[in-house]
């Protein structure tokens, strides 16, 4: 148990969940901001560009909803990393399919790419977001996950379904790549 | 530049980055990045990744928090004790028995009376319809759509089509169609009532 600011222990996720389960719901409150940001940082590096507090709302309502079946065994960052990364690969099933039946317009592209200067401002942002679409999809979320929210490698093959011998695998490609891609640039 | 072959501090260095070592480990990591300059380009490369990630929209947490529905505890469905589900057989089959029971004695009548007992076929049992003669006409019908059944029925008090009404028949409208039964008029099946053939012989 860390220290809060203001002094007092900081309450573990299980305590807030069992507080929230007694029908705390400032418990609630605790856990989504504990929580909130890291699971939007990790759509964004993931890829995903518009709707990330929709996805990272619906991540939370799933899991609330089904808190009764999170044991502990995983810490519940991972275990959410694990329902959004499910969210995100529905959301992405469903947009090729609307893809394959709906032609893009030319404005989409547009907006979109209007949308993504203004979130990237910074030169060495935008480097990084190219040097991340360098990397395949798996290569991607297990290189972020690893760097950026500072997973082990068994809570990222926890998240990607897979194991962490191929977590390993994945992270010392995508470093390879990206740092290959960052010195020509 | 030389390539690091220690794949072990390689693999470390996010968790240099995380504060996510131990002491002794982090002092080994240290020692070993200070002297290696590929592993210190990855971890310069690591950190630029780490700070690039703030481009993620900030969570309006009140807003999630709304939409999250109150707990709700998951109870585990609970198996029915055995004795009840006996039970349950024991009242279906009695069900069953009682309306091929009543179909065959409304037939066993019908053909006592001798009102309608013609060579070849066999009497359906599952569409009959009994009412009185001036209903003969809308009999099929009523056999085939429960609510028509219902308005003859209510025109006619001793009419009843037993075709999909008799299974949503209770134990005691069973009883009380098995009595009402004896006052009935029987409709002249659809198909030929089945022929019984009684031997003169001694065969029995």
């Amino acid at each position: 148990m860390t220290p809060s600011p203001e002094g007092r222990p900081e309450e573990t996720d299980m305590e807030l969940i069992d507080r929230w389960k007694a029908g705390d719901s400032r418990a609630a409150t605790r856990l989504v901001g504990r929580h909130s940001q890291a699971l939007a940082r990790f759509a964004a590096s993931a890829g995903e560009r518009e709707g990330i507090e929709e996805l990272v709302q619906d991540t939370f309502i799933r899991a609330f909803a089904s808190l009764d079946s999170f044991r502990g065994a995983s810490t519940l960052r991972t275990w959410l990393f694990t329902i959004e990364r499910r969210l995100m690969l529905d959301r992405r099933r469903a947009e090729r399919r609307s893809r394959e039946t709906v032609p893009v317009q030319e404005a989409d592209h547009v907006s979109e790419y209007g949308a993504l200067d203004n979130l990237i401002a910074e030169e060495a942002q935008e480097r990084v977001r190219k040097s991340l679409d360098a990397l395949s999809p798996t290569q991607r979320e297990v290189f972020t996950l690893r760097v950026q929210q500072g997973l082990s490698y068994k809570e990222i093959a926890e998240v990607v379904g897979s194991t962490e011998g191929a977590a390993r695998v994945h992270y010392h490609n995508a470093i390879q790549t990206v740092k290959e891609f960052l010195r020509d640039e | 530049m030389n390539k690091c072959t220690d794949s072990d501090i390689q693999e470390l260095l996010p968790d240099l980055l995380h504060g996510a070592l131990a002491e002794a480990e982090k002092a080994r990591v240290d020692a070993h990045v200070a002297t290696c300059e590929s592993c210190q380009e990855d971890l310069d490369v690591l950190r630029t990744v780490k700070s690039a990630a703030v481009f993620a929209p900030s969570i309006d947490v009140d807003r999630v928090v709304r939409q999250i529905p109150p707990y709700r505890a998951i109870v585990p469905a609970v198996e029915a004790p055995a004795r009840t589900r006996v039970a349950s057989w024991l009242v279906a089959a009695t069900i069953a028995l009682f309306v091929v029971g009543g179909g065959s004695v409304l037939m066993t009548r019908q053909n006592s009376s001798g009102s309608s007992v013609v060579d070849g076929g066999a009497k359906s049992t599952q569409q009959i319809a009994i009412t009185q003669p001036s209903a003969a006409s809308k009999a099929p019908a009523a056999a085939l759509n429960p609510r028509i059944a219902q308005q003859s029925t209510a025109a006619h008090p001793h009419a009843l089509a037993l075709a999909a009404e008799a299974d949503g028949l209770s134990d005691g409208g069973l009883v009380q169609l098995m009595n009402d039964m004896d006052t009935f008029d029987a409709l002249p099946g659809s198909e030929s009532d089945p022929v019984i053939s009684v031997d003169s012989g001694d065969s029995l």
